[in-house]
């Protein structure tokens, strides 16, 4: 396989949208990525376009990428559609790092981009319902409280066996609010305090509103390239691709306490294929779609033992000046969660990092950051899981 | 249909509608128990619901034979959602429950307020075939529910 680089970024803002199209969304995620790497649109040989919900939510439910990428000033080269749930667009980052890697191609494209608000909410909750089992969804879920209570999270097992309060989990929220306040591209910007997140309205205990993430419009945008390639268009700071790790849910007996979860599988697989350790991440960027999950995260990624993700909360490890950041970017839940968009966002968040061009939010030296990106519910557990690391 | 005679006045009566077909046997009456209908793994005796041709535990194909589930389980976890989704009233429970002798499933609760302390982990609980919602048109769709096992056995 070849080294591969992250030689451009861009983003569309996350945030509620309702006089833009998909289509505008993308377009100036693509084009500030293709600025960013210092490219234009022929410069592109390949492009992997992840979307969720657009066949729902807009009716476009084939060749949505062909039609963005048209509109955005693309033709002829090869588009592949990627649907993921909200790992789709980790999941396209995938693809066109595998186009270079393998040798195919030079130059790739990966796209995330999501529309969720119209002036028709149900439409859009029924449509993220889709994003289950479909004949599960019939049963009655509620994503919230399904997500509480689900053998994967099983959140007051969890809380009553590492004495962990309502309380660890708002502080997840704060600091993300905190750091989200200081990110131009994040939907809720306001900061938030612990009082504000426990007492805001209960969705399914021990969730409260504020503790989970909010659908949302946007769009983000990744180029990879050899690093050959990119010293011709671009002389930033090269952010080479270590790994891009891809696992499906899997089968497990109810009794079966051993086998680990699918983000440590996934997580491991990603170390290993870096020759790195948890100890060597220096930034990351999680799947925080409740509060709760940045917890468990912490654990299932080793950036802690089992059980101690509340010492890391509570002594501020986490924070944007802590000895092991975790999302500067706000996360989802104050940049928004945008679900086909969310992982690229995650991606381009590390890349400024790494380069240092994080402005406010910037963390200290970065010179390895790893995102963690999980979509969808399939019998029980996520239906999909990635983990990409990122080197300077 | 095809003689219409125009306008009916009458509204269309309410009907009953299966959340889904091959989901669970429905009681016809006295002596004919409602249960799910899950398989069991002929080669390795893994227990799936709903029902698999493929057994996800050894993996061997064709050896799943369709059995009645027992209708008692224990609650894995369960918390009140205060949303729901379209058709579903708030506050419900939603539940994991541990099927004796069998899988760990998802499923609403019946026959209790929809409190935090309306039941405890490992409670017993049994299984009802009942409307979990209304449709678009007013159809109740009829699914499974398990309601805790009343003080002194038999409900």
């Amino acid at each position: 396989m070849r080294d591969v680089v992250v030689v451009g970024v861009g983003m569309h803002p996350f945030g509620k949208f309702l006089d833009k199209s998909l289509k505008e969304l993308a377009r100036t995620a693509i084009w500030n990525a293709l600025k960013d790497a210092g490219m234009g649109p022929k410069d592109i040989q390949v492009a992997y376009i992840g979307n969720s919900l657009a066949g729902l939510i807009t009716g476009q439910e084939g060749v949505r990428g062909q039609t963005v990428m048209r509109d955005s000033g693309f033709s002829g080269i090869p588009v592949i559609n990627v649907e993921n749930a909200c790992a789709s667009a980790t999941t396209a980052f995938r693809g066109a790092w595998l186009e270079v890697a393998s040798g195919n191609a030079d130059v790739a494209l990966a796209v995330g981009m999501e529309k969720m608000f119209l002036n028709d909410t149900s439409k859009s909750l029924q449509a993220l319902i889709a994003d289950s089992e479909v004949e599960l969804a019939k049963m009655g879920i509620q994503f919230t409280a399904y997500y509480a209570i689900s053998p994967e999270y099983n959140l007051k097992k969890y809380m009553k066996d590492y004495n962990v309060t309502q309380e660890h989990f708002a502080k997840v929220t704060v600091k993300n609010s905190q750091n989200g306040s200081l990110n131009p591209y994040a939907q809720h910007r306001k900061p938030l305090t612990v009082q504000d997140v426990v007492n805001s309205r209960m969705i399914a205990y021990p969730l409260t509103l504020y503790m989970c993430s909010s659908m949302g419009d946007g769009a983000a945008a990744a180029i990879v390239c050899t690093p050959e390639v990119a010293r011709r268009f671009s002389s930033k700071p090269q952010v080479h691709v270590a790994a891009c790790a891809l696992r499906s849910g899997m089968f497990r007996r109810p009794d079966d306490t051993e086998t680990p979860s699918s983000v440590s599988l996934v997580s491991r697989q990603a170390y290993e294929k870096a020759g790195i350790g948890p100890e060597d991440v220096d930034v990351a960027e999680v799947h925080d779609a409740m509060a709760p999950a940045e917890l468990l995260i912490y654990e299932e990624l080793g950036f802690c033992k089992k059980g101690e993700a509340k010492r890391l909360i509570d002594e501020g490890v986490t924070s944007l000046h802590g000895a092991k950041p975790v999302n500067p970017s706000g996360g989802l839940a104050a940049k928004g969660h945008p679900v086909g968009a969310t992982g690229l966002a995650q991606i381009s968040e590390i890349v400024w990092q790494l380069r240092g061009e994080a402005g406010p939010r910037q963390v200290a030296n970065p010179k390895v950051g790893l995102t963690e990106n999980v979509g969808g519910v399939v019998d029980g557990e996520s239906a999909a899981f990635t983990t990409t690391i990122l080197k300077r | 249909m095809a003689n219409g005679t125009g306008n009916s006045p009458t509204p269309p009566a309410t009907k009953e509608v299966m959340v889904l077909e091959g989901l669970f046997h429905r009681s016809s009456g006295p002596g004919d128990k409602a249960y799910l209908i899950g398989s069991t793994c002929s080669a390795c005796g893994y227990v799936a619901f709903p029902k698999r041709v493929v057994c996800p535990a050894c993996v061997r194909e064709n050896t799943m034979k369709e059995t009645p589930l027992s209708t008692r389980a224990k609650v894995f976890s369960f918390t009140v959602a205060r949303v729901a989704p379209p058709g579903f009233t708030a506050p419900y429970l939603q539940s994991w429950v541990d099927v004796e002798k069998g899988p760990r499933i998802f499923s609403l609760i019946a026959g209790v307020e929809p409190t935090d302390d309306a039941l405890v982990e490992g409670q017993d609980v049994e299984l009802v075939i009942e409307k979990i919602r209304t449709d678009e048109v007013g159809n109740d769709i009829i699914g499974y529910k398990f309601r805790p096992v009343s003080k002194g056995g038999k409900s």
